[in-house]
């Protein structure tokens, strides 16, 4: 079956994705479909004694401030998913979500020509926060004006962010249409990532989006203790006291 | 003038040796690539193997990919598997050319890049299909 396959090229984690547009009509988050009712048995993983696990992914499109609002609130299905991402479609939006909104991943269109340009102080923002950018690469094989305007945006998102940050993930919807993780590090060579980072676009990063994923569902606070320093007090004790007077004044 | 005089150390013979750096590496790059072609049509011949490949890399790199030497060592028609040798230099374009295929005739195919390596001979073994009992 699709899934079975998927592993046997050499991937140990999946994460299978809803996408929610909400350009059409009332659009209704539902709760995602959980792995154990897809398939009874998950494949191992090639090569060791593990089994693969399977996430759950949601999409939001937005194109409007308003769509954000979804975010925010905390009573809805939301919170069932593993890893949020949002694809914003103007330049306000791509900025909102990368300094405010609270989310894993931020897609960037590759399926036609940016609307907007990619400034550094929200890039900058986003990579201090943990955001990941992410590009789809299965358009790049389905079409040639695709591949155009993958490797264009790419390459542009790259002169900005510097390689840090950057995901690559397929948007498959047939087994036929997945990589291998190495055939896809190559392709953040041509991407303009250096070699490194091409691999981490693969795994460590990925790996990062899944923990911060983990942790936006779980932390509600960090209380983290900070040690104060003494040794301000002991010298102002051992000045005279006509000297501490000049000090002060 | 120090104390205990200063002893000039004991002439060294010149040396011998020679250093070279090699720092290209090996001159060529071997792929083991298999084609996936699921729907049960006409399989290609070596001919249109190669034309396939060399048509993949003017697709994304143009002409001057399509002009990368690139030899098909090997083939077999039954699997679809095949060795193909690259420039060293060559490889990166070739390797994304591949990943990037999906068509070949109107037919949905996908390459499977299985070993790549610098030397022909670390195709032969791949610990990946090792079945330990």
């Amino acid at each position: 079956s699709y899934y079975v396959f998927t592993f046997s090229v050499g991937y140990s984690t999946v994460a299978l994705n809803h996408i929610i547009d909400f350009k059409e009509k009332k659009q209704e988050i539902i709760k995602p479909v959980s792995p154990a009712e897809l398939f009874p048995s998950l494949p191992f993983v090639q090569g060791t004694s593990k089994r693969i696990r399977v996430l759950s992914r949601l999409t939001l499109v937005v194109s409007d401030p308003s769509h954000c609002n979804l975010l925010r609130s905390t009573s809805a299905n939301i919170r069932f998913y593993d890893i949020i991402a949002v694809f914003p479609k103007t330049e306000k939006l791509f900025h909102i979500a990368c300094t405010t909104l609270d989310v894993d991943l931020v897609c960037i269109n590759v399926t036609e020509k940016l609307p907007f340009y990619f400034r550094r102080p929200p890039v900058n923002m986003a990579i201090d926060r943990g955001i990941y950018f992410e590009l789809l690469y299965t358009p790049a094989i389905k079409d040639s004006t695709m591949r155009r305007y993958t490797i264009s945006n790419a390459i542009s998102l790259m002169q900005i962010c510097k390689g840090k940050n950057i995901v690559i993930s397929s948007a498959a919807e047939r087994p036929l249409e997945l990589r291998g993780p190495y055939d896809v590090a190559n392709l953040g060579l041509l991407f303009g990532l250096s070699e490194s980072d091409a691999k981490a676009a693969v795994s460590t990063n990925c790996r990062a989006t899944t923990l911060h994923g983990e942790t936006r569902k779980s932390a509600c606070g960090v209380v983290y203790t900070v040690k104060k320093p003494r040794k301000v007090e002991e010298e102002e004790a051992t000045l005279p006291a006509c000297k501490r007077a000049k000090t002060q004044a | 003038a120090r104390p205990g005089g200063s002893m000039e150390p004991p002439a060294v013979p010149a040396a011998t040796f020679e250093r070279r750096v090699v720092r290209s590496g090996a001159e060529h790059h071997y792929l083991r690539v298999r084609l996936e072609l699921p729907d049960g049509g006409a399989r290609p011949s070596v001919a249109q193997f190669k034309q396939l490949v060399v048509s993949a890399l003017r697709e994304l790199h143009g002409e001057v990919g399509a002009a990368l030497p690139v030899d098909v060592l090997t083939y077999e028609e039954k699997s679809l598997s095949a060795i193909l040798r690259v420039i060293s230099s060559g490889l990166v374009k070739l390797w994304s050319a591949l990943t990037l295929l999906g068509f070949y005739q109107n037919r949905r195919c996908a390459f499977r890049v299985l070993q790549t390596s610098p030397f022909l001979l670390a195709l032969s073994g791949n610990s990946r299909e090792l079945v330990l009992d």
